[in-house]
């Protein structure tokens, strides 16, 4: 009788970059993009923000540095020569801050689509010419559209990030990893809901200032007298005598 | 007289009178042979045609003439080829006959005869020929009765026959054309010449009311403005379908790529998505395709070992969206020197900015301003309420900067939809929620402006 090769076969198979076990995070078939957190990237699979892939970040407040995060990795993607799409931005993306970042403005464009956004997005997804497309379905969007959307995204090299309510975290979706975003008095706090691999036991607490990068000074609120100089306009005006 | 099927059934044959085929078939639907019509439809399939070869000779009146010898290798072999020519001729409305010979005399005759068979040597055009009637070829009626009278009925035998006594009896003609058909001598054709500019025409078979089932003609005229791109190495930055209308003014519907394309796949896919938001001011009857700008083409080199199928790219899909959601719908940024947020954004097209020049990007860079700016701004300050002496957004907000005064935009002032002259202090604060925000305040009170997301 001839020696089993099954063991060899086994192994095998469990390298390939779309078999992942339970107990491990999986590996991907795409070079996911460094986050720029090292603590981030050693909890998401392949070790950064996977590409091909749709991945859903669910935020309900703004403005607490959700996109701070990804910034490191669009601003890779960027200088790499990449294309950026921002899909029904909620409100006017403010040029020269995008540039401070490190995203070349001649390659973001923004789409406003209306009622077109899943259609926009998909299209965008399935061109193959963009590096990330951000986007803010809103809350239309259904099951049936996101599993249009990964499939979309599947197999191209793009990073794919849909943005919604943390209202939508008990709903199910297609997308393979799910990230839950929310501030706390020093730190961001990342709760990965979903992704390949075994669950996350606790969620990630990325400090602000050292991590995401905020403006204004830490802690010490900036007191009442300087206020009083603008209120006077007339005061202002006036030239020094 | 050419009848259809039915007619054919009734008993009616070429030659016969129309009084005598109405009488066989009265409500008998009878359509004058337009030559004009018959000449511009071969043009056009000759344009297409150049998909496949430069070399394309027109055999007036119905027959074309590929010459292949030259593009087996790149279509991988003959049945490839003949399989795309007579599949496209079926999506364009016709159903040729066809044959592939070494001589082209050779493949006319046998493709008039409907053999659709493909002869790669010498000697079995030769067996394939012998077979085929004398008034194949289309020799004076005289000249094919002698030879009728003679027992000669086909080539075969004719070839078989001394030349000399033949020549005295029915003339040069027929034997030259033998000698062309069995490539005894060289038989050069006149190459078509693929016209300097592009415009066709078709007529629709009815009236059209609906935008949408324009696309079948749209992608008829389509098929052969790519046939005709490719034959003169070309491609296609603009062009313009007309419709003519019974009564009404012929209007106009612009295509504009985002970058020069030869494809007419792509073609398609954006004129789908004009027409679905064409509105039609009549029912069309016909359809003229006509390029407007064009550029030159480069080479391009094909994969040496087949590649994971790719998308079609940025610009493609930049186009086909904008088509669908309106050119002011898709847009770059562009950022602008000016101290006023508002102003510091401009958008601006953004298929054209990728043929700009490159290197502004950095000479802007280093006028930003060196204070923090956030990634979001609200499309208009909003008023924010001030309680116990502090501005309010979810509960009352913490200034985390020292003021940073931005005065400005006097040259604008009173002027409309300008930012106007500006005063105002600005802020980063956050609220007990955690939330960054960018605010301002005026003479006016406290402002939301933006946020640090």
């Amino acid at each position: 009788m001839n020696a089993l090769p099954l063991p060899v076969a086994l192994a095998d198979v469990l390298a390939r970059g779309d078999v992942w076990r339970g107990d491990t995070l999986a590996s991907l078939a795409e070079a996911a993009i460094p986050s720029g957190h090292p603590e981030l990237d050693a909890e998401l699979p392949g070790g950064g923000w996977p590409r091909g892939v749709l991945t859903e970040l669910l935020v309900d407040c703004n403005g607490v540095g959700e996109m701070s995060l990804l910034l490191p990795a669009l601003s890779r993607l960027s200088q790499a020569g990449g294309w950026l799409a921002l899909v029904a931005p909620p409100w006017l993306p403010h040029a020269p801050a995008w540039a401070a970042a490190g995203i070349a403005l001649e390659r973001l464009v923004i789409v406003r689509a209306g009622k077109d956004t899943a259609w926009s997005i998909e299209q965008l997804l399935a061109c193959d010419g963009f590096a990330g497309v951000l986007a803010w379905p809103g809350e239309g969007i259904d099951a049936k559209a996101l599993r249009r959307l990964q499939v979309a995204a599947e197999g191209r090299s793009v990073l794919a990030c849909l943005w919604r309510s943390t209202a939508a975290a008990g709903t199910p979706s297609p997308a393979p990893l799910r990230v839950a975003l929310a501030s706390g008095s020093d730190a961001l706090t990342v709760r990965i809901l979903k992704r390949r691999g075994r669950p996350a036991s606790r969620p990630l607490d990325l400090p602000y200032s050292s991590s995401i990068p905020r403006p204004g000074r830490r802690s010490r609120a900036v007191a009442g007298p300087v206020l009083s100089l603008v209120a006077d306009r007339g005061l202002a005006a006036a030239p020094a005598a | 007289m050419l009848g259809d099927a039915e007619a054919v059934a009734a008993g009616i044959r070429p030659g016969q009178k129309l009084a005598t085929a109405l009488g066989l078939l009265p409500g008998l639907s009878v359509f004058e042979r337009a030559a004009a019509r018959e000449r511009q439809t071969l043009e056009n399939l000759a344009c297409w045609a150049g998909r496949f070869t430069p070399t394309v000779s027109l055999a007036q009146p119905n027959e074309l003439l590929l010459e292949i010898g030259a593009c087996i290798r790149l279509f991988g072999g003959i049945e490839p080829i003949v399989d795309a020519v007579t599949s496209g001729c079926a999506e364009q409305g016709h159903t040729p006959g066809w044959a592939v010979a070494p001589t082209p005399l050779g493949a006319r005759w046998l493709a008039r005869s409907g053999s659709g068979t493909i002869h790669r040597e010498a000697a079995s055009l030769h067996a394939a020929l012998a077979e085929l009637p004398c008034h194949i070829a289309d020799w004076p009626a005289d000249a094919v009765a002698r030879l009728e009278s003679f027992g000669l009925r086909r080539l075969g035998a004719l070839r078989a026959t001394p030349g000399s006594g033949l020549r005295r009896r029915i003339g040069n003609r027929p034997l030259d054309d033998m000698a062309r058909a069995w490539g005894d001598v060289p038989d050069p054709q006149t190459a078509f010449a693929f016209p300097e500019s592009f415009a066709i025409d078709i007529e629709l078979p009815s009236r059209v009311e609906h935008a949408e089932a324009l696309v079948f003609s749209g992608q008829r005229l389509f098929s052969a403005l790519a046939g005709w791109l490719s034959a003169r190495q070309l491609l296609l930055r603009r062009c313009t379908l007309r419709f003519r209308h019974d009564d009404a003014e012929p209007s106009d519907l612009a295509l504009r790529f985002a970058e020069p394309a030869a494809d007419e796949a792509r073609f398609v896919r954006l004129l789908r998505e004009h027409l679905g938001r064409w509105q039609l001011p009549a029912p069309v009857e016909a359809v003229r395709l006509q390029a407007d700008e064009l550029a030159e083409r480069s080479g391009e080199s094909v994969p040496l070992f087949a590649e994971a199928a790719h998308g079609e790219g940025h610009l493609a899909c930049l186009e086909r969206l904008r088509a669908r959601l309106g050119e002011r719908a898709v847009q770059a940024l562009d950022a602008v020197f000016d101290y006023r947020p508002e102003c510091a954004s401009r958008e601006r097209d953004a298929t054209v900015a990728s043929r700009s020049p490159a290197g502004q990007a950095t000479q802007r860079q280093a006028r930003l301003p060196a204070s923090a700016r956030p990634l979001w701004l609200l499309p208009t300050p909003c008023a924010l309420p001030e309680r116990a002496g502090s501005p309010d957004w979810h509960g009352p907000l913490k200034l985390l900067s020292s003021p940073e005064r931005l005065e400005s935009g006097w040259w604008d002032s009173g002027e409309q939809g300008a930012a106007g002259d500006v005063r105002r202090d600005y802020f980063v604060a956050r609220n007990p929620q955690g939330q960054w925000a960018w605010v301002f305040r005026n003479a006016e009170g406290w402002f939301l402006h933006g946020l640090f997301a």
